[in-house]
C-alpha cells in the first residue's frame, strides 16, 4: 500500500511540478512583453542582438543548409529514380526544405550557438548579482535583457531560415543536377512549380514560433539559475545552460509537430 | 541633503525564511537620515538577507518595514521604481556588467533616466571615478580591475545618481588595510559633505566603530546588540563581547581534541 502511495505521490509531484514550471516561464514571457513600456530604448540593445543571433550564426546557417539540401538531393535522386521520376527532386527538396528542415534545423542551430550563450550569460548575471544590481538601478532586468534579445530573434529567426532554404535548394541543385545528372530544367521547374505562398507562410510562422519559445526557455533557464537551489555557483550555470538547450531543442520538435498538424 | 534625526527606515519585527529555513528573527531597528547605520555580525547571521529586504531585492512581510512611514510590503511597480531611483547599493563584490567598459558601467543609470547630453554625463562618469580614486580607468573593462579597484568602480556606478541613502554590502571584505582605510574615509565624507544616509553590512570591527553613528550587532538572525558604538563597546553581553573581542568558540579552539578525534578516525 505504501508502495503504491508513494507511487502516486511521485506521478502527482511530479505533474505538479510541470504545470508550475509552465506557469512561471507563462509568468516570465509576461513580464518581458510589460518590458516594451519601461525604459531604456531598446533599439541599440535589439541592433546589437540582431548581431548577436542573425550574423554570427551565418556561417553555420550556411554550412549546415548546403549539407542538408546536398543529403536531400541524393536521398530524393535514389528514392525517386526506383520509379524513374528523378524530374520531381527539385519539388521534393524545395518543399522538405521550406516547410520542415528550414525552420527546425535553423532552430536548432541557433539554439546550439546563440541561446546556450544566451543562458549561460544571463545565468552568470544572476550568480553576480549583477540582476540585482539591474533591479535596484530601476532597470527592468526583462526589459533590458530578455526582450531585446526576444525582439532580435524575431527578426533574425525568419531571415535565417530563409538563407538556410536559399542555400540547401542549391545544395540541393549541385548534387542532384551536377553529381548525379537530373536535368537542371526539370530540378529547377520543379522547385518553382511545387513552391507555394503557403509553405513559405508556414516556413515564416514556424521560424517565428521558435524564436519565441527557445529565446524564452534559453533566457528564463539563465534567469533562474540556482535561485531554486538558493545557491549561487558556476554549476548552476551549466546546469542551466544544459536545460536550455534540452528543453528548447525537444520543445522545437514538439511545436513542429503540433503547427504542422494545424497548418496542413 | 536630508534633514538629521529624521526617521528614514523603520523596522518592525522582522522575520525571514529561505524555504523552512528561518534566517531572520523579530528583527527591530531604526535608520535616521544623515547617519552611517551599521549591521555587524559573524559570516551567515543574516545580514545581507536584511540588506535585501531592506532595498526591495526580497519580499517583507506587510508592517515590518517601513520608508519614510510607508510600509513597503504593498508597494507597486511605480512606487519600487520611485524608491530605487532614491538609493544606491554596493553590491560585496561590485557587480559590474562583465560586457561593458568602467565608463558604461557608471553611465547606465545616467542614460536611463535621465536625458542629459552624453558630454554631461562623460563629465560626471569622470568625477564619480574621480571621488572614488579611479581617475582615468573609464575605457577598462571590469575584468581588468583588481578586486579593490572593482569594489570602488561599483561604488562609483552607486553613487552615479546621487541618491539619498547608500546601502553598502561589505565595503572593506577582500581589501587591504590602506584602501580600506581609503574607503572609510570617502564613506564619511559622503555623509558629511552630501548628507548622505548610509547602511552598511560589515565584519570589520575596526571600519565599523569607525563609520558607524548607530550599530546593531546581530547572530544567528536575531539583533543582540542596537545603539551607538560607546553602548555596543560597554555592553556586558557575552555573545557581543565575544564578538568585539574576536574569541573563538570553545568548539572552534579545541584543537587538540579535535585532531585526536581525526586521529583516532583514521586508525578505525
Amino acid at each position: 500500500m505504501k508502495r503504491l502511495t508513494d507511487t502516486f505521490g511521485f506521478v502527482g509531484r511530479w505533474i505538479l511540478g510541470i504545470f508550475v514550471g509552465l506557469g512561471r516561464i507563462g509568468i516570465f514571457f509576461l513580464s518581458t512583453l510589460r518590458g516594451i513600456a519601461y525604459p531604456p530604448s531598446k533599439t541599440g540593445l535589439v541592433i546589437k542582438q540582431i548581431y548577436f543571433i542573425g550574423h554570427k550564426s551565418m556561417f553555420v546557417i550556411i554550412f549546415t543548409g548546403a549539407f542538408s539540401g546536398m543529403v536531400l538531393g541524393l536521398q530524393g535522386y535514389y528514392a525517386l529514380s526506383k520509379f524513374g521520376s528523378e524530374g520531381f527532386l527539385g519539388s521534393g527538396v524545395i518543399l522538405s526544405l521550406v516547410r520542415e528542415l528550414g525552420p527546425v534545423f535553423t532552430a536548432l542551430m541557433v539554439v546550439g550557438r546563440a541561446c546556450s550563450a544566451m543562458c549561460a550569460e544571463i545565468g552568470i548575471m544572476r550568480i553576480d548579482e549583477q540582476i540585482d544590481a539591474l533591479r535596484c538601478m530601476a532597470i527592468d532586468p526583462h526589459g533590458y535583457l530578455v526582450l531585446p534579445r526576444l525582439m532580435a530573434a524575431l527578426i533574425a529567426f525568419p531571415l535565417l531560415t530563409h538563407v538556410f532554404d536559399v542555400v540547401g535548394v542549391w545544395g540541393g541543385y549541385a548534387v542532384g543536377v551536377k553529381l548525379l545528372g537530373v536535368n537542371p530544367g526539370a530540378y529547377w521547374d520543379g522547385v518553382y512549380r511545387s513552391l507555394e505562398w503557403q509553405d513559405i507562410w508556414m516556413g515564416i510562422v514556424k521560424s517565428l514560433v521558435f524564436a519565441v519559445l527557445t529565446i524564452t526557455i534559453s533566457t528564463y533557464k539563465g534567469y533562474y539559475a540556482g535561485v531554486d537551489r538558493g545557491s549561487r555557483g558556476a554549476e548552476d550555470v551549466s546546469e542551466a545552460t544544459t536545460s536550455a538547450v534540452v528543453t528548447s531543442s525537444v520543445t522545437v520538435l514538439v511545436a513542429d509537430y503540433i503547427i504542422t498538424s494545424i497548418m496542413l | 541633503m536630508t534633514e538629521p534625526d529624521r526617521e528614514l527606515i523603520r523596522v518592525r519585527g522582522l522575520n525571514s525564511f529561505y524555504g523552512r529555513k528561518q534566517v531572520l528573527r523579530d528583527l527591530s531597528f531604526s535608520v535616521e537620515a544623515n547617519r552611517i547605520f551599521v549591521i555587524m555580525g559573524m559570516s551567515g547571521c543574516g545580514k545581507s538577507t536584511l540588506l535585501k529586504h531592506l532595498v526591495g531585492l526580497k519580499p517583507s512581510p506587510p508592517g515590518s518595514i517601513y520608508i519614510e512611514g510607508k510600509d513597503i510590503s504593498g508597494w507597486n511597480h511605480a512606487q519600487w521604481n520611485n524608491y530605487w531611483l532614491r538609493i544606491g547599493i554596493l553590491f560585496q563584490n561590485g557587480a559590474l556588467f562583465n560586457s561593458m567598459t568602467v565608463a558604461q558601467n557608471i553611465a547606465l543609470p545616467l542614460m536611463v533616466h535621465t536625458n542629459l547630453p552624453k558630454e554631461i554625463i562623460e563629465i560626471m562618469v569622470e568625477m564619480k571615478l574621480h571621488m572614488v580614486g579611479l581617475s582615468g580607468t573609464g575605457a577598462l573593462m571590469p575584468s581588468q580591475l583588481s578586486g579593490g579597484m572593482r569594489k570602488r568602480a561599483g561604488l562609483a556606478r552607486a553613487l552615479s545618481m546621487d541618491p539619498e541613502i547608500l546601502f553598502v554590502d561589505e565595503p572593506s571584505s577582500g581589501l587591504d588595510p590602506i584602501t580600506a582605510a581609503g574607503l572609510d574615509e570617502l564613506l564619511l565624507s559622503l555623509k558629511e559633505t552630501f548628507g548622505m544616509t548610509l547602511v552598511v553590512v560589515t565584519h570589520e570591527l575596526e571600519s565599523a566603530f569607525r563609520i558607524g553613528d548607530q550599530m546593531v550587532v546581530m547572530d544567528q538572525g536575531r539583533i543582540i546588540a542596537y545603539g551607538t558604538p560607546e553602548e555596543i563597546r560597554q555592553m556586558n553581553d557575552p555573545r557581543v563581547q565575544q564578538f568585539l573581542s574576536r574569541r573563538p568558540d570553545e568548539e572552534h579552539r579545541d584543537y587538540d581534541s579535535y585532531i585526536s578525534r581525526l586521529c583516532k578516525v583514521k586508525r578505525r
